[in-house]
């Protein structure tokens, strides 16, 4: 009977991937252990730690701006994802048909992704200016009044969320038009035997067919969404009146303004705990539909 | 496990070492390290002095502007955690010293030989009181500041049949009404009577709230043996002239934007600001526009001299410095009588020192500059900040408030200053 060599153990993929894993254990898993136990702690970076118990879980729920902050980003994504998937889809569906210019007009509806947030959200300022800025000017030209985009509580966050969509309308364009690519073509050659209208093919086939892909855009916008900072941090403040204070824009508060370093971790776990539910329930329901 | 098979993992773990290991510079030695703010004129000003100072002492001083960041606040906070702070920092906002002293990260410089002679005969005794700790220590050299004051476009006040700017609250409020208009028919006003930052961010407040607080209660503080004393006529007085003004539009409601400058345009005919403004206005001004300074606004019944915000920017030693003694000997030769004309000329910001005006050592200068004249008046009549650890915070709390009542009308002047006050008496009781 043969005998088979025994195989012998190398170190050699544990040294390959020990760059990752050290760099894993320093950049992911301890700053998220410290956070958490940061959690139960009162500190200010400088001085010592002081034990707090479950106090900031408490001032958490008892705290009018966290609840103000969440229903905040809450309202960003009700507006935020219907606007982006209308217009990435429908300029997805333009590129995708025969037109001319087609990788002119792609690199051009890529071209904000690209542009520092930080750039994009300054000229959207100087566009949404009450008394000088363009979109203004020319609602007062032909004869409609001017909004305060930016001053009055109600607008901030709708037009936060305009501006993101126009940000990064350009990402998801590439990601529908990877999904309508993969449609069989034979799907609409059909249709088109039946009589089907345009409206009808978009509705009947493309749609059911990008599904998947339209979940992945709400998966990437709501954990986009939660993200928001940029934009309120440099527009607004946060305000009018708190109306566009975001989640993270109330950790950094919490965080670098005041010094509340337990606290801002409280937020952190608190608000990764509701994106970790919302997503779950997304992934739920792809998983259970296809 | 066959050796070989490690050996180019070595060689590549040994090369990556190596090149890391490889500096490129030579590593210089220096006694003592400083960062200044990174204005151009102070990072010029403070080469000069170390300049000056390494060409005759062989303990030697290394300058540099203080590295970028989001905020110099954010830099000096993640140096102090990192222990990389620099041994003199000077641009330190006097709201956070406390808090930095209270965490031990500062030198007492009280304990060094000669600074408490030197620093009263300098600023006085109202600044050494102003700048002591709750301990009893000094954690801070008074360095600079820039007393809020009106600048007034001088045509435009003549405009309205007044020689100069209103400095009550209702002639402020007439002069308000007469100016702000909307001159090109299109139903929104496009000319005001001032401006100012209208963003719910604390430190907004220092620009206008406070320094109106401090003129209109001869520089009472917010904060006293740790409760909020800011619940008065004063603080409701403020917020009263001030929600008026937004109410009738003698204001802008919109926040300031990137390359706007209303004062300079014309739409705009006096503006809340520091010294370091008239540096910019001469610089930028057309030929023709005429300026001048006069102390902030008050109440009609107002009597007596009338206070401002200093937006004092003070020097501070960190506990990383090896040397203080030294350190100290060369911050001497930077806010000596030579030191502070050369800031004087270099910034056009004041220095913390009594009497500048009737000093000889100032006199050309001021000869030369009469615009700064008003402000170094008005520096004999300043308040900086509480000595409060939480500062932040009150003004935080307090600039809420003033969103809600001043800017959108929903709060009465007594209700907002109220809850304001509450809040910080509950913030300062968690502490």
């Amino acid at each position: 009977m043969q005998v088979r060599p025994k195989k012998k153990r190398s170190i050699l993929p544990y040294l390959l991937v020990s760059p990752y894993m050290l760099f894993f254990l320093v950049f992911v898993a301890f700053p998220v252990l410290f956070s958490f136990f940061l959690t139960f702690h009162k500190w200010n970076i400088i001085s010592p730690m002081e034990y707090s118990g479950m106090d900031n879980y408490t001032r958490m729920f008892n705290d009018r701006l966290f609840w103000k902050s969440l229903r905040n980003t809450l309202w960003f994504l009700v507006i935020h994802i219907p606007l982006q998937i209308i217009f990435a889809l429908g300029l997805a569906v333009f590129l995708n048909s025969k037109i001319k210019f087609k990788g002119l007009f792609r690199s051009v509806f890529f071209l904000p992704v690209i542009v520092s947030g930080v750039v994009v959200t300054i000229m959207w300022q100087q566009l949404y200016g009450f008394n000088g800025g363009v979109i203004n000017q020319l609602l007062n030209s032909i004869g409609l009044g001017r909004v305060g985009w930016l001053t009055n509580p109600a607008m901030s966050m709708p037009s936060i969320a305009i501006m993101a969509t126009w940000k990064n309308v350009g990402l998801y364009i590439i990601l529908f038009l990877v999904g309508l690519q993969a449609v069989p073509e034979h799907y609409y050659e059909a249709a088109e035997i039946d009589g089907a209208s345009s409206w009808q093919k978009l509705w009947y086939i493309t749609i059911p067919a990008i599904n998947p892909t339209i979940f992945m855009v709400i998966i990437l916008s709501t954990i986009g969404g939660f993200s928001l900072f940029i934009e309120p941090y440099v527009m607004t403040g946060g305000g009018p009146l708190n109306s566009s204070l975001s989640s993270v824009l109330y950790i950094y508060k919490q965080a670098f303004e005041f010094y509340h370093m337990g606290y801002a971790a409280t937020l952190g776990f608190a608000f990764a705990f509701i994106i970790l539910i919302i997503i779950v329930i997304q992934k739920k329901y792809i998983e259970k539909k296809y | 496990m066959n050796i070989r098979n490690l050996k180019p993992i070595f060689n590549y773990f040994f090369a990556i070492t190596l090149l890391l290991s490889c500096n490129g510079h030579e590593q210089k030695e220096k006694t003592i390290t400083f960062w200044s703010s990174n204005a151009s004129q102070e990072i010029l000003f403070t080469a000069y002095f170390a300049d000056k100072w390494n060409e005759n002492h062989s303990e030697k001083l290394e300058s540099q502007p203080i590295p970028e960041g989001q905020s110099s606040e954010e830099v000096i906070m993640a140096a102090v955690v990192g222990r990389t702070t620099p041994d003199i920092y000077a641009n330190m906002w006097q709201g956070l010293v406390e808090m930095y002293a209270k965490s031990g990260v500062l030198v007492p410089l009280d304990t060094i030989e000669g600074f408490t002679d030197f620093i009263m005969a300098r600023s006085g005794e109202a600044v050494v009181k102003e700048i002591t700790s709750a301990d009893g220590h000094i954690y801070q050299i008074p360095w600079k500041i820039n007393p809020f004051m009106t600048i007034y476009n001088e045509k435009k006040i003549a405009q309205l049949g007044l020689d100069v700017v209103p400095t009550t609250y209702s002639a402020y409020l007439k002069a308000g009404k007469d100016f702000s208009k909307d001159t090109d028919g299109d139903g929104y006003v496009d000319k005001w009577i001032g401006d100012t930052e209208v963003k719910n961010i604390w430190h907004q407040r220092l620009n206008n709230f406070y320094p109106l607080y401090l003129a209109a209660s001869n520089g009472a503080p917010l904060i006293k043996d740790n409760k909020a004393v800011f619940n008065n006529e004063y603080a409701v007085g403020v917020f009263n002239f001030l929600q008026t003004i937004y109410r009738e539009g003698y204001f802008a409601k919109e926040s300031n934007t990137v390359g706007s400058d209303k004062f300079l345009a014309g739409h705009t005919a006096t503006k809340w600001t520091g010294a370091w403004d008239v540096s910019y206005l001469e610089r930028y001004k057309e030929d023709d526009f005429e300026y001048n300074i006069a102390h902030l606004p008050v109440p009609d019944d107002h009597r007596g001299v009338v206070y401002t915000y200093a937006d004092p920017k003070n020097i501070v030693l960190f506990n990383t410095c090896k040397n203080p003694a030294l350190a100290w000997e060369f911050i001497k030769t930077m806010i000596d009588e030579a030191g502070d004309l050369k800031f004087l000329e270099l910034s056009g910001q004041i220095p913390r020192r009594q009497k500048i005006k009737e000093n000889e050592v100032f006199q050309v200068f001021l000869r030369e500059n009469p615009k700064i004249i008003p402000f170094i008046d008005q520096s004999n009549y300043v308040y900086g900040t509480d000595n409060c650890e939480v500062l932040i915070e009150v003004l935080d709390i307090i600039s809420q408030e003033y969103e809600s009542c001043v800017i959108h009308n929903k709060k009465t002047p007594a209700k907002a200053i109220a809850d304001a006050s509450r809040a910080v008496d509950i913030l300062l009781g968690n502490f």
